[in-house]
Parts: structure tokens; C-alpha cells; sequence
């Protein structure tokens, strides 16, 4: 097992987090914070174990929301980063347009949303897809614009199909790019999630039960939706980590310079 | 219907630049011709013209009769570039195999085997292995395993060995004749080594700066195989002396 032979791997890690929620605690109790200001991690956790078949199931219906939007939004970008790829002119002409969808902060137009697409699953899948779809659509334009020019030659020497050469060349060597972009977006996704399952009156998520929280000044399920929604962000992380090690087995960013 | 590769008045202009001016050249069938001039003079850009990947403002190519493109799509040109273009997530043998794989309705039923060909060249142990844990002179010897293994009866070569270290470069020159002996092929060659040329080539051709033109054409007619020694044959030393002179010529036109 790689994790006993490097100790630090794993204990370092782990003794960062630690020390992080032991100042949390330190500075909640010795500083005598408002609880609605911030709970500590002990009451937090307290609090969960309450309830925690609440709070799993709101976590499940977050993560599944976060999830879909994350994978329609990847599965959409890599086609329409194709075209935009192989045209010049067509990336020109969007460019724009993801700019726009990029800059103009989605918790402004939530409402008119839910009021278009109605209650529940649907508005929070629309804007967690739209949200992730810029910067899926820039990292593959990105990294099939970098593919080896050398090898991009070798394989019109052999009269490759437009198709081969994606499917050969491009779309492997924009993957290191997908998953930088992924690691971005997996943290949107969430933050969508949390903040239309506040507004789509479907009182499902992590999110509606913060809302509540909130509008009932009542700090604890609040903190707690904030916990919950932190463990998801990094569980998150930890599968594209994981994905990433064993997919870009080849890539710089995964060789270990020093044993 | 001529065999091997024809040029006939090809010229190459970008913009008001001339780079190749109305070249003509045939190179026999199984003959290995290279061409020898400066940096930036144009050599490669015709190189890239025999196999299609740029098209020529005049003249015209042809490939055992046929225009490049016929030949690519048949897949009878290999092409060996002065990177080795090597997929870094392909294996040694993944990479060896890429271009029968690609197009692959065009792959002639009898090619030979890259493991093979990794073998000779002394990279089996190393066929399972990514192409960034190899050195520089090995993944060029994949690049060419990569080409040879398309057995494809034409092979264009642009300065495949220019990135590499003098030592490795003669091996290298070694194994590609080792490699020719075995799967013979027309060959076209653009370098700025004098030597290499002699050492590989049946004639040598010398190209002036910009516009490329043809000044010379001087047939070596050391015996083959020659051998690993042949840098210290005089012959070689007297070919190398009269092409650098040629060169010399060319560039003070």
C-alpha cells in the first residue's frame, strides 16, 4: 500500500484539517461568538447526529443535483468545444456568448428561472448545466488547440477521418484540461445547487433547509447544511482526484518528481 | 506511369516569398535521396510538398504515379518528422501501431510486425513503457519503428536526428540503414548533416538559400552495406569535401 510507505501523504493532510477544526472550536468557544455568527464543529456535529437521516437525504438530493448538472454540463461541452475547435470562426463568434453566460452572476436571474421551468429538480439541473458549461467548453478548445502539431501532421500522412483525429489525438490530449476545468466546476456545481434548492419552493436539498434555517434565525441547521455541503465539495474533489490519477497516468501533473 | 517520386517545376510561393522555385527531381523507386542545404532555405517545405501537406503554387508531385493524395490515402507514404510526435498516453507499442491503426481500411494485410521491429531496434523491454520515461534517441527510434511499420513502399524524413546528440545520431544512421535493408522503401531525406547524407544516401542533392533550388546532384556510390567505419573510408571523406564545396557554391550565388 502506497499510503503506508509515505506516511505524509496522508497524515499531513489529516493534521492540517485537524488543526483547522480545533482553531474553529478554540475561536467559537474562547471568543464567545454569536451562534448564529458561527457554530463549532463539536456543536455541529452534535447537532447532525440529532438527525442524520435528514441531513443524508438532503446531502443525496444536493449531490444529485450538483452531479447532473456537472456531467450534462461536461457532456454538452465536449461536442460543442469540437466544433469550436475545428472552426475558428464559429469560437470567435461564441466567445461572447460563454463570456456572458460566465460573468453574469446566476443567483440574479434563480427566480425568473424557477418561474420558466417550475418547481423542484429542474431550474437547479438548467443553471448548475449553464454555470459549468463555460469553462468545460473553454478547457477542451483549449487543450485540443494544444494536441502536438507533429503528430497532427503524421496522422493527415496517413489520410486520418476528421473523426480520428478527434477521437486519437485531440480528445485525449485535451484531458488534462477537462479535469482542471472539472475540479473548477464541481465547486459551481454545488454552490448552484445549494442556492436554487433555496428558491425553487420544492423544499428538497441541503439548500432549502439553509433557507429556512436562515429566515428562522435558527444557526444550527444552518451550520450544519454548511457542513454538509463542505464534506460533499471535497468528496467531490476527492473522486476527480482519484478519476484523474488513474486517466492521466501519462501526464506531467502526475509524476511524482522525487521518491 | 513513372515509379517512385517525380517533381516536375514544383514552386512554392507564400505571399510574395519565394520558398521552393520550379524544382525538379525524380527519386528512383527503393533509391534514398537526400537533400542538403541551410536552415530556413526551403528543403522542408518541399518535403512537405512531395507528401501533399502543403500545396504547391506550380508544378506538379507524383507518387508512383499517383498525386499525394492519392498516396496518403493509400497510405503509402511514411513520413518520419523532426519531432517524434510520440501520443504521450500511448504505450512504445501503442505509439509503434497508431498509424496502422488510424485509416485503417487503407493498411496493407501485409505489414511489418512493430513488436518486431521494436525488437531490432532494441526497445522490447520498453514496449509496455510511456513515451516520457524514454530518452530523446529512443523515441525517435519509435518514430521511425512507427514508420517502417506501416511498410509503406515510400518514407519522407525531416531531419528526423536534428534534435539529437552526435553520438546518438550516428547510431541512429546505422539503424535506419539496418532498418531499409530489411523493409526496403523510396526514400526522401531533407538534413543539414553532410555526413549523414553521405553515409544513408544513393545521391545527394544540394540546395541554396531561399528560394530552394537544386545546385547539385552528386551520386555516392559507396557500397552497401556500408560499414559502422565508413565515416574514415576517403571516399566518404572525398564526397563530404566536394558536397561541402557545392553547399559553398550554392550559398554564394
Amino acid at each position: 500500500m502506497t499510503w503506508l510507505r509515505r506516511p505524509a501523504h496522508v497524515v499531513a493532510p489529516v493534521v492540517g484539517i485537524a488543526l483547522f477544526l480545533l482553531a474553529w472550536e478554540a475561536v467559537v468557544r474562547i471568543g464567545d461568538v454569536r451562534p448564529f455568527v458561527m457554530r463549532a464543529p463539536s456543536q455541529i456535529l452534535a447537532y447532525l447526529g440529532r438527525a442524520p437521516g435528514d441531513f443524508l437525504a438532503a446531502s443525496w438530493t444536493t449531490a444529485w443535483h450538483a452531479v447532473v448538472g456537472f456531467l450534462v454540463a461536461a457532456a454538452l461541452a465536449v461536442p460543442i468545444g469540437a466544433g469550436l475547435a475545428a472552426s475558428p470562426w464559429l469560437e470567435r463568434a461564441s466567445q461572447p456568448v460563454l463570456v456572458l453566460i460566465q460573468v453574469t452572476p446566476f443567483a440574479a436571474y434563480i427566480s425568473s428561472v424557477v418561474l420558466w421551468l417550475g418547481y423542484g429538480a429542474p431550474p437547479v439541473l438548467f443553471i448548475a448545466t449553464l454555470v459549468c458549461l463555460p469553462p468545460f467548453v473553454i478547457a477542451t478548445v483549449a487543450g485540443m488547440r494544444g494536441a502536438d502539431p507533429a503528430t497532427r501532421e503524421l496522422l493527415a500522412s496517413v489520410d486520418a477521418s476528421p473523426w480520428e483525429v478527434l477521437w486519437r489525438l485531440r480528445l485525449p490530449a485535451a484531458m488534462p484540461s477537462l479535469f482542471t476545468a472539472a475540479r473548477y466546476s464541481i465547486g459551481l456545481a454545488l454552490i448552484v445547487a445549494y442556492l436554487v434548492e433555496g428558491s425553487n419552493f420544492a423544499d428538497e436539498g441541503l439548500g432549502a433547509i439553509g433557507r429556512r434555517a436562515a429566515a428562522n434565525n435558527a444557526a444550527d441547521p444552518l451550520w450544519a447544511t454548511i457542513f454538509c455541503t463542505a464534506l460533499l465539495g471535497t468528496l467531490g474533489l476527492l473522486g476527480i482526484a482519484a478519476l484523474e490519477r488513474v486517466a492521466l497516468r501519462w501526464h506531467v501533473s502526475q509524476r511524482r518528481l522525487l521518491p | 506511369m513513372s515509379a517512385g517520386i517525380v517533381l516536375d517545376g514544383v514552386s512554392k510561393r507564400f505571399g510574395t516569398l519565394d520558398v521552393v522555385d520550379r524544382t525538379d527531381l525524380a527519386v528512383g523507386p527503393g533509391s534514398f535521396v537526400s537533400v542538403v542545404g541551410p536552415s530556413g532555405c526551403g528543403k522542408s517545405t518541399l518535403l512537405r510538398m512531395v507528401a501533399g501537406l502543403e500545396p504547391v503554387s506550380s508544378g506538379s508531385v507524383t507518387i508512383d504515379g499517383a498525386p499525394p493524395a492519392a498516396a496518403r490515402s493509400a497510405k503509402r507514404i511514411a513520413v518520419v518528422p523532426q519531432q517524434p510526435g510520440l501520443v504521450p498516453w500511448r504505450s512504445v507499442d501503442g505509439n509503434a501501431r497508431l498509424l496502422l491503426d488510424v485509416n485503417p481500411g487503407a493498411t496493407p494485410a501485409a505489414h511489418p510486425d512493430p513488436a518486431a521491429l521494436l525488437e531490432e531496434v532494441g526497445l522490447a523491454d520498453f514496449a509496455e513503457r510511456l513515451p516520457h520515461e524514454l530518452s530523446g534517441g529512443m523515441q525517435q527510434r519509435v518514430a521511425l519503428v512507427r514508420a517502417v511499420a506501416l511498410g509503406a513502399p515510400v518514407m519522407l524524413m525531416d531531419e528526423p536526428f536534428a534534435s539529437l546528440d552526435e553520438i546518438t545520431r550516428t547510431e541512429m544512421r546505422a539503424l535506419l540503414a539496418r532498418l531499409l535493408a530489411l523493409h526496403p522503401a523510396t526514400v526522401l531525406l531533407v538534413t543539414h548533416s553532410i555526413p549523414e547524407a553521405v553515409a544513408l544516401s544513393d545521391r545527394v542533392l544540394v540546395v541554396g538559400p531561399r528560394p530552394a533550388r537544386i545546385t547539385a546532384d552528386v551520386t555516392i556510390d559507396l557500397a552497401r552495406p556500408r560499414p559502422a567505419d565508413v565515416e574514415d573510408d576517403p571516399a566518404f571523406v572525398a564526397h563530404c569535401g566536394e558536397l561541402r564545396r557545392r553547399l559553398h557554391e550554392a550559398m554564394g550565388r
